[in-house]
């Protein structure tokens, strides 16, 4: 069983996720309302991979995979942004991010992603 | 009794449960219920009245905090009334969303009557027969098996009412 | 448990949370239209609901509202990247709130089940006009600037080169994305990235992958990584074939004769072992500091199904019966148990405790029914021309859920009425002497077991003359005018059908809402009065009861029946005396006390009863207020005052009859029932 945190500031996005990955291999063991919740809840869960949503309040996505990759240069953080949000990606991804899901997105799409990582 | 006639039923499995079906008698008869829909079986209880119901709807129960309507079988089929004695028992079923229980004179035991057994009903119109919708046949008795939709809906009552609203 | 996750709470869920955001926006755009002003806060809260909004939206399928939050997200992008100096503060006020009404009226459909499929276009179109327009209008209007990258990253060489002393392999790969997936640069560079874990050396090209020219050409041609890697062909292969949105792959093993040559380039390596973080956004610094806005939900609170909640109130409920059941048991009945008893009390304080706090979970303040009026007061106020100011004392103050949900409409009605009818136009109110802007005050305060919610207004007040003149020539009035009293004459207009002409706007209806407002308070137990100055203005009070699970209720016995009457309608109860009984000539019963005569009825007949006790002298007359008037119903006795757990009677009966005067029944303590009354429908006749 492969454990995952859910970082989104929006409830319904974070539930999408966890009804996806319901009878999966993958299990969320924690969930976060923003980047700085993130990375709380990663030092203290040490979960196998990470869905994060780039736009949030307190942290954004971006600051908070910069500050997990540096507190853990293994974490496997996925970004799951909206359409039109291409720069924000690529800063994403330079600061550290795996790979980037494009909202809307089916389970097929999640799970494949993280067959990559984990 | 009850209770140890609901401790069999529950020792049958659920596929079995199609075919099964609860006696009891009124009068001479024998009725046969569904045993799906029967969720207990208890001992007559204190019936708070409530007005302005069918006489056959003989008022409330307090069963471990919950408010179940009771309904008198005899009375149903217009048949007179009968003193309530310790044999007198009240299953409990749940139809639609709804939880009711069923006063009959006393219960006998669940049988398993397999289709084959199973006949449509006679034509003859009797009070009783409005809700039997099929014959059960037991060896050489035979047991009337109760529609219990119709049995809870009295559509000759509420077509009454619509008569009496039309002419107020 | 697994009904946990299925579409039906992801469904609740969102309309559940798309809702509150909606509520949140909504306020926020009455602030700004009401100080004409942005602060950046805001633009960026507005930019992040809408953004929110869309996103969910989107999974749902709910595409217009998702096209519609879209557009209005890039207009407020705009304005936070731009910060134009002048906008047509107005008009995007309106192009909001109309969105806003668009998305209400879709999820009211979607809470309905059915489809939300209003078409949004005529909005967005005028939306992005709008962009356009200040757009153009907007002076020194730049590009936006992205934010300078350090990063110059062609070539990867794992940060330990040692020497080779296990076997490498070297292979080709081009791979090619399918169409339509977009941020194609993006995706490339993030699988070569993910293979640098398992690679010694790669070199990629179109070289600059992430760079968003490249986008085209990968997607017409795919890329190209060459790969020095221990690992087996199959592991590579198998990683590369994980890939999202993989159209094509060409995939081989080269010499090593033909790789040294590709990688043997030392003047283009470049070690990049830390990435320089681009410059973000200061807005999104700006957006830290400004944490919780005043809408912002607290982070200590979470959400709870209400069936759940209910299913506990109910158990508590069941558990306060059942603690009596056991404690009051008959059987214990003149037995010497002082440490049973000790516990008892104890067990009894607990339960108490435990039913107050279940109690006070349903409880919800009035904060976000009230909220709702500022927008209506908006939107009356913009088009009649009037400027009105609401003012919300007390809107801290809770009452239980099931209330909440019968208040929203009745108060809505009166403050549009307020408005409506109550304020003047302003230069009538300037003559008056009074402020220009009309003011309503709406204001929820506590009275023991019951809240106060009074609307004032400084309007025009009700016209006694005029109202008389309607009541006359509606027959409601049977008394000589001289002896009505204010208040009997401010509460005609209560009746249904009453409605002076000038009172008919396309607002406030044809005098239909008012006794609909009196229905449904009443419904839950509430009452409602009217007092008012000519040209002063008018005061209207709400009285609604806290809750309606527990009510207070007088129990009484009629032979060996049980009944509970609401202690809020009793207002008194005594035996009477031969003097004060009287009957009319058509044989109903009535008495007389204190001047006032009143109706009996006898609740053994009503009800069809058994009883000894038919003489009222040797009965109790327990005194009720019903909507119109009062009576007095006839019992055997009366058994005590309790609080009561009401529960409605059940499904099968109320399905086969709705008995008149029964609103429920409780469980009394002995385990037996009692049939709670509704005493307005104690009466004969109709």
């Amino acid at each position: 069983m492969k454990t995952v945190l859910v970082v989104d500031d929006a409830a319904f996005m974070r539930l999408s996720i966890k009804n996806m990955l319901q009878g999966t291999d993958y299990q969320v063991v924690a969930e976060a309302e923003n980047g700085k919740e993130a990375i709380e809840k990663y030092l203290e869960h040490k979960p196998d991979i990470v869905t994060m949503d780039i736009t949030m309040p307190v942290m954004t996505g971006i600051e908070a995979v910069r500050e997990l990759v540096k507190k853990d240069p293994n974490a496997k953080v996925i970004m799951l942004s909206a359409m039109g949000q291409e720069q924000m990606v690529k800063d994403a991804i330079l600061s550290g991010a795996r790979s980037f899901i494009v909202k809307p997105f089916k389970q097929e799409i999640l799970l494949k992603t993280f067959s990559q990582f984990i | 009794m009850g209770k140890e006639l609901l401790e069999d039923m529950e020792e049958f499995e659920e596929d079995t449960q199609k075919d099964k079906y609860l006696t009891f008698k009124v009068d001479e008869e024998s009725y046969g219920i569904g045993i799906g829909i029967v969720t207990e079986i208890i001992g007559i209880q204190p019936i708070t009245q409530v007005p302005e119901l069918p006489e056959y709807i003989r008022g409330i129960i307090n069963l471990r905090g919950k408010i179940i309507p009771v309904m008198d079988v005899r009375m149903r089929f217009k048949r007179p009334i009968r003193e309530y004695s310790d044999r007198t028992c009240v299953i409990v079923i749940e139809v639609r969303d709804m939880s009711v229980g069923l006063i009959v004179d006393s219960v006998s035991d669940v049988l398993n009557i397999p289709e084959e057994e199973v006949v449509p009903p006679p034509e003859i119109q009797r009070n009783s027969n409005k809700y039997v919708n099929a014959i059960g046949k037991v060896g050489k008795s035979i047991v009337l098996l109760l529609d219990c939709n119709r049995l809870l809906k009295d559509e000759d009552y509420l077509m009454m009412k619509e008569l009496e609203n039309k002419e107020e | 448990m697994s009904e946990m996750f299925s579409n039906t709470s992801m469904l609740e869920m969102y309309i559940f949370e798309t809702t509150q955001l909606i509520g949140q926006l909504e306020n926020m755009m009455l602030e700004v239209e009401k100080k004409n002003s942005y602060d950046e806060g805001c633009v960026n809260e507005i930019f992040r609901l809408m953004h929110t909004i869309k996103g969910s939206s989107s999974m749902m399928l709910f595409n217009s509202i998702a096209h519609l939050a879209h557009s209005i997200e890039d207009l407020f992008y705009f304005i936070r990247e731009q910060k134009p100096l002048t906008i047509d503060n107005s008009t995007l006020c309106d192009l909001v709130l109309e969105g806003i009404d668009f998305i209400k009226v879709e999820l009211e459909k979607i809470k309905n089940g059915s489809e939300p499929d209003a078409d949004a276009d005529y909005l967005i179109n005028r939306i992005k006009e709008f962009l356009l327009f200040i757009k153009g209008g907007t002076p020194n209007l730049k590009e936006i600037i992205r934010p300078e990258k350090n990063k110059k990253q062609q070539y990867y060489i794992a940060p330990d080169v040692k020497q080779e002393t296990e076997e490498v392999n070297y292979f080709f790969a081009n791979i090619k994305f399918q169409k339509g997936c977009e941020m194609e640069n993006i995706r490339a560079y993030t699988v070569i990235n993910n293979l640098k874990d398992i690679s010694e050396e790669l070199i990629n090209f179109p070289e600059d992958i992430i760079e968003d020219e490249k986008a085209e050409y990968i997607r017409e041609n795919g890329f190209d990584i060459y790969i020095k890697s221990k690992s087996s062909k199959e592991d590579i292969l198998d990683l590369i074939n994980k890939t999202i949105f993989l159209e094509n792959l060409t995939f081989k093993e080269i010499e090593e004769k033909e790789a040294k040559e590709i990688f043997r380039k030392p003047e283009k390596i470049i070690l990049e072992k830390e990435i320089k973080i681009p410059k973000l956004e200061s807005t999104d610094e700006k957006a830290e500091e400004k944490q919780s806005t005043p809408n912002h939900v607290a982070q200590n609170v979470i959400s709870v199904s209400v069936t759940k909640l209910d299913q506990l109130m109910d158990l508590v409920g069941e558990m306060v019966i059942a603690e009596a059941m056991v404690t009051q048991n008959p059987d214990l009945k003149d037995l010497e148990l002082e440490n049973f008893h000790k516990s008892a009390r104890q067990l009894r304080k607990i339960t108490n405790e435990l039913q107050d706090i279940v109690m006070s979970i349903r409880m919800v303040p009035l904060s976000t029914t009230f909220l709702k009026m500022h927008r209506i007061v908006r939107d009356i106020s913009k088009k009649q021309g009037k400027e009105v100011e609401l003012q919300l004392i007390g809107e801290e103050t809770e009452v239980d859920k099931n209330i909440i949900e019968h208040i929203g409409d009745p108060l809505m009605h009166l403050i549009r009425n307020a408005v409506d009818h109550g304020i003047e136009d302003g230069d009538i109110r300037e003559t008056k002497g009074k402020n220009k802007a009309g003011k309503i005050i709406l204001e929820a305060k506590n009275a023991g077991s019951d809240v106060l919610i009074i609307i004032k207004d400084d309007g025009k007040g009700l016209n006694r003359d005029k109202l008389i003149e309607k009541g006359l020539e509606k027959n409601l009035i049977n008394k000589p005018i001289e002896e009505l009293t204010d208040k009997e004459v401010y509460n005609l207009i209560f009746h249904p059908g009453f409605s002076t002409k000038e009172n008919v706007t396309e607002f406030s209806g044809r005098g239909v809402g008012m006794d609909v407002v009196v229905k449904n308070l009443e419904a839950i137990g509430g009452s409602i009065h009217v007092d008012s100055i000519e040209d002063k203005g008018t005061t209207i009070t709400l009285k609604i009861p806290l809750t309606l699970a527990i009510i207070d209720g007088m129990n009484v016995r009629v032979g060996e029946a049980r009944y509970t009457i609401p202690l809020m309608n009793v207002r008194e109860s005594f035996r009477p005396v031969k003097e004060q009984l009287i009957s009319d000539p058509d044989g109903n019963e009535m008495i007389m006390l204190r001047g006032n005569c009143y109706p009996i009825y006898r609740l053994h007949e009503f009800y069809d009863v058994k009883t000894n006790i038919k003489n009222p002298m040797e009965g109790i007359l327990v005194m009720v207020d019903q909507t119109e008037k009062s009576s007095c119903i006839l019992v055997d006795e009366l058994l005590g005052q309790q609080p009561v757990v009401v529960k409605a009677l059940p499904n099968f009966i109320k399905n086969t009859k709705n008995i008149k005067g029964i609103g429920g029944c409780t469980l009394l303590g002995d385990g037996s029932i009692s049939l709670i009354l509704d005493v307005n429908g104690i009466e004969y006749g109709e």
